[in-house]
């Protein structure tokens, strides 16, 4: 295990891995048959998506129950963009900007409440968005929805329509998470663990909860609406269905399922987002639902880091007996979950935690 | 004039049933701490557990009966078996795991009696009484009465009785309440045993007019909490008045405000969280929390 865990540490190592993922990341589109490119594509709408819930519910600590509105709203601006002939790269400005926009009025009121008081607004994000969008149906379609072509593959790149749309994903979506992954393990991601971890210790040391609470929220909004370009890219359309309150549910689940405050685990919960409700329904579509809760409770309960803590959780197995004691915090908080996931991965970074351990990751 | 008051009566019969349901939020939070988002899930189920014993033949006043024992056992024991384990832990675990409950609650019916309507026969005959010149149906009062018949009774729990002391105890201190010979796990059982019961209350005077589904009480629970941010977490009468304030406004607003009409209705209470939290962010009757480092 030492050894595993040094060979790890060794900058080359590292930075092999780096390049195989890369290399990887581009052969793929290339591999499949263009169903599961399609797949892999909305896994990776999905996994950006629950990146920018980890951003504020993860790091940040404040749990929102909204992250699905601004996809939604993203989606709805491409959609209006596309229409309208704008060109593409001022939609996708606009498809980041006015989410991001929307959210941090939104957190401006609800982060004043301390506490809870964030879920307890954001729910009604969805809840309030699905009869707005049905209600601006000039923008919108109603409720029949709208759809865009625009991510069709130009003639000069010789690729078919899904490989040129997982390209996209791929380039866009690993843009984004390389940032999101910078941003919180440097002086912002710190900021957001203590106000994650206390919010009086985080007053006393001159990082104003409200402020860090508000950016993070903000932060989480225009993911959300990256998401929702990239659903657009993949999906070209949406209906107020796309941002109904069950899919919210939906995407807090993945999120603490894949792993709370984790890059990696962002992955993983948009492969669960997308894969596990197609195995459900070959099981019983009735079932669908039970089924994603018991598994989400399930989860809580005997793996409280999320899947991406389940390597690590092994390994401790084995190496100390039975010596674990999961405390019940999907996010790294307590000194337990922070162990777990220090050592979990190889070239995925760990979620920020008190800042000498960040420090020294700032360089990997 | 008449509408008016026919929509200031319909207003403060749905804003009752909000007020059940805060009310239990309410209860919870006291006790424990946690927001449970699961509280409309369970209300269903027991709206469908209620259904259930009708179709089995009993009169419907012994059927709710039935189903608010059976509501008070199973909120015990989702706080012995589920909650008591996330309720020292992070509060954000703990939303999640209501979460989790309000998926399995909803998938759990969902599968046994399917997303189709049921009716649910109403408790109140559908009469109309004439009062000011305004025809209000039978059943808003009725829904009223029984709010107010539940506040009355609560407050002769946690005032007049044993029980309501070591409850109050416990929710202020638990530890103190521990040390004082409480039996502490069992009365938070119970704190969860009677939120559910009067989500259960809320869930049959809510159902013949929505009909019974799985996601019944989605859009009640959003209102409920958005009661429950006005009205202050630390208020029960606070957060009922907070329930009608929201029940007639958006009432009124549907008809008077034309933009909004009845769909939209559901963003009113949230105008009204954001025009409040921005002046007063403590809720309208709530005290500021002051935390001790």
């Amino acid at each position: 295990m030492s050894s595993a865990a040094s060979l790890v540490q060794k900058p080359w190592v590292r930075w092999a891995s780096l390049a195989v993922l890369v290399v990887l990341l581009l052969v793929i589109p290339l591999l499949f048959d263009a169903t599961t490119n399609a797949t892999l594509a909305r896994i990776g709408v999905f996994a950006v998506a629950v990146l920018g819930l980890n951003v504020v519910m993860g790091y940040t600590g404040q749990v929102s129950l909204g992250q699905i509105f601004f996809l939604g709203l993203g989606a709805y601006v491409t959609a209006y963009g596309v229409s309208q002939d704008w060109n593409i790269v001022l939609v996708f400005i606009l498809a980041c900007l006015i989410p991001a926009v929307a959210g941090l009025l939104i957190a401006l009121a609800a982060a004043r409440l301390g506490g809870l008081a964030i879920a307890m607004v954001t729910i009604a994000l969805p809840i309030v968005g699905v009869p707005l969008a049905k209600r601006l149906s000039e923008f919108t379609g109603g409720s029949q929805g709208v759809s865009a072509q625009f991510s069709d593959a130009p003639d000069w790149s010789g690729l078919a329509d899904d490989q040129w749309q997982l390209y996209l994903v791929i380039l866009i979506g690993g843009i984004t998470f390389l940032l999101t992954r910078n941003l919180v393990h440097g002086k912002y991601g710190r900021a957001f663990a203590i106000v994650k971890g206390n919010e009086a210790v985080a007053s006393s040391m001159g990082i104003s909860p409200y402020r860090y609470k508000v950016l993070a929220f903000t932060v989480a909004s225009l993911i959300g609406g990256v998401s929702g370009f990239l659903y657009m890219v993949v999906i070209q359309y949406t209906s107020p269905e796309t941002m109904s309150f069950a899919h919210s549910i939906q995407l807090l689940a993945s999120m603490v399922i894949g792993g709370a405050g984790s890059i990696l685990g962002s992955v993983l919960g948009g492969a669960y987002y997308v894969l596990v409700p197609q195995l459900t329904n070959i099981i019983d579509p009735n079932l669908t639902a039970l089924l994603q809760g018991a598994i989400l409770l399930l989860v809580l309960f005997v793996l409280p880091g999320g899947l991406v803590s389940l390597p690590r959780l092994w390994r401790r197995r084995r190496g100390k007996g039975s010596g674990t004691s999961p405390s019940p915090l999907p996010a790294p908080t307590s000194e337990d979950t922070v162990s777990i996931a220090l050592g979990s991965r190889g070239s995925t970074p760990p979620p920020p935690t008190p800042p000498t351990e960040s420090e020294e990751r700032q360089d990997t | 004039m008449g509408t008016f008051i026919q929509l200031v009566f319909d207003g403060l019969s749905t804003g009752s049933i909000y007020a059940a349901l805060a009310l239990a939020i309410v209860l919870v939070n006291q006790a424990t701490g946690l927001i449970n988002f699961a509280q409309g899930g369970m209300a269903v189920l027991s709206a469908y557990i209620a259904w259930q014993f009708t179709q089995w033949g009993l009169p419907l006043i012994l059927a709710i009966l039935a189903a608010v024992v059976v509501s008070f056992a199973f909120g015990a024991l989702v706080e012995r078996w589920l909650m008591r384990r996330f309720e020292r832990g992070d509060p954000d675990t703990a939303v999640v795991v209501t979460i989790g409950l309000l998926t399995l609650i909803t998938g759990f019916c969902a599968w046994l009696w399917s997303y189709n309507n049921r009716l649910f026969p109403s408790l109140f005959p559908l009469e109309t009484v004439d009062i000011f010149g305004a025809a209000v149906s039978v059943r808003s009062i009725g829904t009223i009465a029984v709010l107010i018949a539940i506040m009355l009774l609560l407050q002769l729990l946690f005032i007049g009785t044993k029980l309501g002391l070591a409850l109050r105890a416990v929710a202020i201190n638990p530890q103190s309440a521990a040390f004082s010979g409480l039996p502490v796990g069992r009365l938070l059982m119970v704190g969860w045993g009677l939120a559910a019961v009067l989500g259960a209350l809320a869930g049959v005077l809510v159902a013949p007019s929505l009909t019974l589904t799985p996601g019944m009480m989605d859009g009640a629970l959003v209102y409920a909490l958005a009661a429950v941010i006005l009205g202050g977490l630390s208020s029960p009468i606070g957060v009922v008045v907070a329930a009608w304030l929201i029940g007639i406004l958006e009432n009124l607003a549907a008809v008077y405000v034309p933009f909004i009409g009845h769909d939209l209705k559901i963003a009113v209470p949230f105008i009204l969280i954001f025009v409040v939290l921005i002046v007063r962010p403590q809720g309208l009757f709530g005290r500021k929390v002051v935390v001790r480092v």
